[in-house]
């Protein structure tokens, strides 16, 4: 008789979850899965995007990806941007909300400022920036008589630091709350146990602070390096993929290809790829930092 | 029997006017329009002007515009609405009636209109003999140049390179910057590359494209095509250091100061010269070639298409006919685009202190459709994509073969058929 009415129970609570992971799962599939197949269809297209014709390719969209320089530099230009920023975010924003967390004055002030950046959109943000290094920087050489070459945006060889600049600038804030609330939710008892066995500052930050973030760290380091991969927006609005191909990220080459130069097929091809190297970064990301979150 | 026919006639009357009312009321039923306007940076604010005159003459008829970046969006719009149904009306250029009307989704314009427009703006948005497009505007491109700097330094309009090239070692011997330019717009690369193309290469053959495709010519083989790419390198090597990261506005405003000589550009240029002073005297010639027979650029610009599957040809009409017949309306988008009439009988009233030379060239013949290019070359996956390996190859991140290798490679995608 028990086992019946928790039999029963179960089959509710089931349908429950059921009824209520529903839209959210419905949702997910118009809005990513099934886009992904057809993105897997079209890519074994020669579609223009435009026409009714839509010969199948089989594989070839694959293998031109494999011999077409512009695509491959564009590869090249998003990894260097993903490890830089994934790095230059990570260890700037855990050193500012370390810094926040130890109690320094106007604490509150210095948090808005940070944060502040990343809830102006990507786009404007490159025009900010795109005017800094044209318009404001060089201005003050005017008024300070010197002579520094700000135009980051103008040559291939400094172009991704000025990006790498203008896209710290505004995500360093976003992942320092992140930090903070992490360390603030470290317990204190952890910290003075570690003073009582003689652990210095230096000690405490790697043997507590490090191994009590870790799933923060999961997110910062998953969060940066998949958004860095993705770049778009930012070029759209100040470099617009050069000077020349010098800053153009594999979506910006996507969506030129699909869009603008009508090869909605190959575009499909390259996109596809760029999925599959999300989810592997992804996964490898999760897994390695999410075994060490268990060790502690 | 008076009265009785007077009461027939009368009763007929009354229900003759009902009918009239009913049937005019049905004629005004309110209709919106969805208008795609792909605009050029001096467009922008037209909307409102051609709101304003429709809601006056046709009160039934509203427009729901949706105005993108032409270079951008444009293309990539169309896309998307050749998917779902295109709007009712989409303004682009006369280069798009070669992309969109052989797909049968654009409406022959009506001889009414076109009738209004000029003969020379037809040529380019027919096709096999049926008009799809109407031409509203059009630009004029070439090389700007300061008129008083021309003088005081006593300089000649080129028309040879050597003479150019004079003119270019004179001013940088007196530290004046031959040209402007905004190398960080790729588009602007994209543009002067076509001038050049024009100029020196579709000025010999009118088919080069074509033979392109066939492959009977290339950018590797063609002595002409690689000249014209190598103007880029002439003006990059006598241009502002920072061009690849000057802005088209910053990149005017030092010419009208006095800082540079010259700029190959646009009518769209006109705007921000004379925003920013409006006295600043200024001309326009042809960018030499090397025949010393080059012409000014004329670009058909805002071009009306239909499209074929509209439900309400009638509003459509009433919107053509604003465009056509409201000669207040036109002189008002002219003079706030800055550009040419291509109405009959209409001529903007701004003062363009470039027109002068334009009606000597007009007048000589000297002047070339540049949609003859842009038709067989065309811009989104083609121009566009060149201009982006010529900026790599000054930034000397390619080789200049490498550079016309990648046009050559590109030319699947250089016809929009």
């Amino acid at each position: 008789m028990t086992k019946k009415k928790i039999g029963g129970m179960e089959k509710r609570m089931f349908r429950q979850y059921l009824i209520m992971v529903l839209p959210g799962m419905l949702i997910f599939t118009v809005g990513l899965i099934i886009p992904l197949f057809l993105s897997f269809r079209y890519s074994l297209t020669d579609w223009d995007g435009m026409s009714k014709e839509m010969g199948f390719v089989g594989l070839q969209n694959y293998i031109d990806l494999f011999k077409d320089q512009n695509f491959r530099d564009a590869w090249w230009f998003t990894i260097r941007f993903t490890i830089f920023n994934t790095v230059i975010q990570n260890v700037a924003a855990l050193l500012f909300a370390v810094a926040l967390d130890s109690g320094i004055k106007a604490q509150k002030f210095y948090r808005a400022a940070f944060f502040i950046p990343c809830l102006v959109s990507a786009i404007i943000v490159g025009f900010v920036w795109l005017k800094m290094y044209s318009n404001v920087l060089p201005a003050l050489n005017d008024l300070l008589g010197t002579n520094i070459d700000f135009g980051l945006f103008g040559k291939g060889e400094t172009v991704l630091t000025g990006l790498l600049i203008a896209n710290n600038w505004q995500w360093i804030g976003y992942w320092m709350l992140i930090y903070l609330a992490g360390l603030q939710s470290v317990p204190a008892e952890l910290y003075e146990a570690a003073k009582i066995d003689g652990a210095g500052a230096v000690k405490r930050f790697f043997n507590v602070t490090i191994p009590m973030l870790a799933p923060a760290i999961t997110i910062c380091v998953v969060g940066i390096t998949t958004g860095s991969l993705k770049v778009y927006d930012l070029l759209v609005s100040s470099t617009k993929g050069g000077p020349g191909r010098a800053s153009t990220s594999v979506i910006y080459q996507t969506y030129a290809t699909a869009i603008n130069g009508r090869q909605y097929g190959y575009g499909s091809a390259m996109t596809v790829t760029l999925v599959v190297v999300l989810l592997l970064v992804a996964l490898i990301q999760v897994k390695g930092l999410r075994s060490k979150e268990v060790q502690q | 029997m008076m009265k009785k026919v007077m009461s027939v006639l009368l009763c007929g009357a009354m229900v003759a006017s009902f009918g009239v009312t009913a049937l005019a009321e049905e004629e005004h039923e309110p209709v919106t329009l969805s208008v795609l306007a792909g605009q050029s940076t001096t467009d922008a604010g037209i909307e409102d002007m051609i709101d304003e005159a429709l809601a006056e003459k046709y009160p039934w008829v509203t427009l729901e515009w949706e105005c993108v970046d032409w270079g951008n969006d444009f293309q990539p719009k169309m896309q998307q609405y050749l998917q779902s149904g295109l709007p009712d009306i989409m303004i682009g250029k006369a280069q798009d009636v070669a992309t969109y009307a052989p797909m049968g989704v654009l409406a022959p314009i009506d001889e009414t209109y076109l009738d209004k427009g000029l003969d020379a703006a037809r040529e380019n948005v027919t096709i096999d003999g049926t008009t799809y497009g109407l031409v509203y505007n059009a630009l004029y491109q070439g090389v700007y140049y300061n008129r008083a700097m021309f003088e005081e330094n006593g300089w000649e309009i080129p028309k040879t390179i050597d003479e150019l090239q004079a003119i270019i070692d004179d001013c940088n011997e007196k530290g004046i910057v031959p040209f402007a330019s905004h190398m960080v717009d790729t588009w602007s690369i994209g543009n002067v590359t076509m001038q050049f193309m024009m100029n020196d290469v579709f000025n010999k053959d009118p088919e080069w494209g074509d033979k392109f495709r066939a492959g009977e010519v290339s950018f590797a083989d063609s002595e002409e095509a690689q000249t014209a790419y190598n103007y880029n390198k002439l003006i990059f090597d006598n241009t502002y250091e920072d061009t690849f990261s000057t802005e088209q506005t910053d990149c005017d405003a030092r010419m009208v100061l006095g800082e540079a000589a010259m700029k190959v550009s646009g009518s769209w240029s006109i705007q921000n010269f004379l925003d920013i002073d409006e006295s600043f005297d200024f001309g326009i010639f042809p960018f030499p070639n090397q025949t010393g027979d080059s012409k000014l650029i004329f670009e058909p610009n805002i071009t009306i298409m239909t499209s074929a599957e509209t439900e309400h040809q009638d509003a459509v009409n009433a919107v053509l006919d604003v465009l056509t017949s409201d000669q207040e309306l036109a002189v008002e988008i002219y003079d706030y685009t800055k550009t040419a009439s291509m109405l009959k009988d209409v001529s903007p009233t701004f003062d363009n202190p470039s027109q002068t030379d334009i009606d000597a060239y007009a007048a000589e013949g000297q002047i070339v459709d540049v949609t003859l290019g842009n038709n067989q070359l065309v811009w989104g996956g083609f121009q566009e994509e060149n201009a982006k390996d010529i900026a790599a190859w000054l930034q000397g991140d390619i080789t200049f073969e490498e550079c016309l290798a990648a046009s050559d490679a590109r030319v699947d995608t250089s016809s929009a058929s």
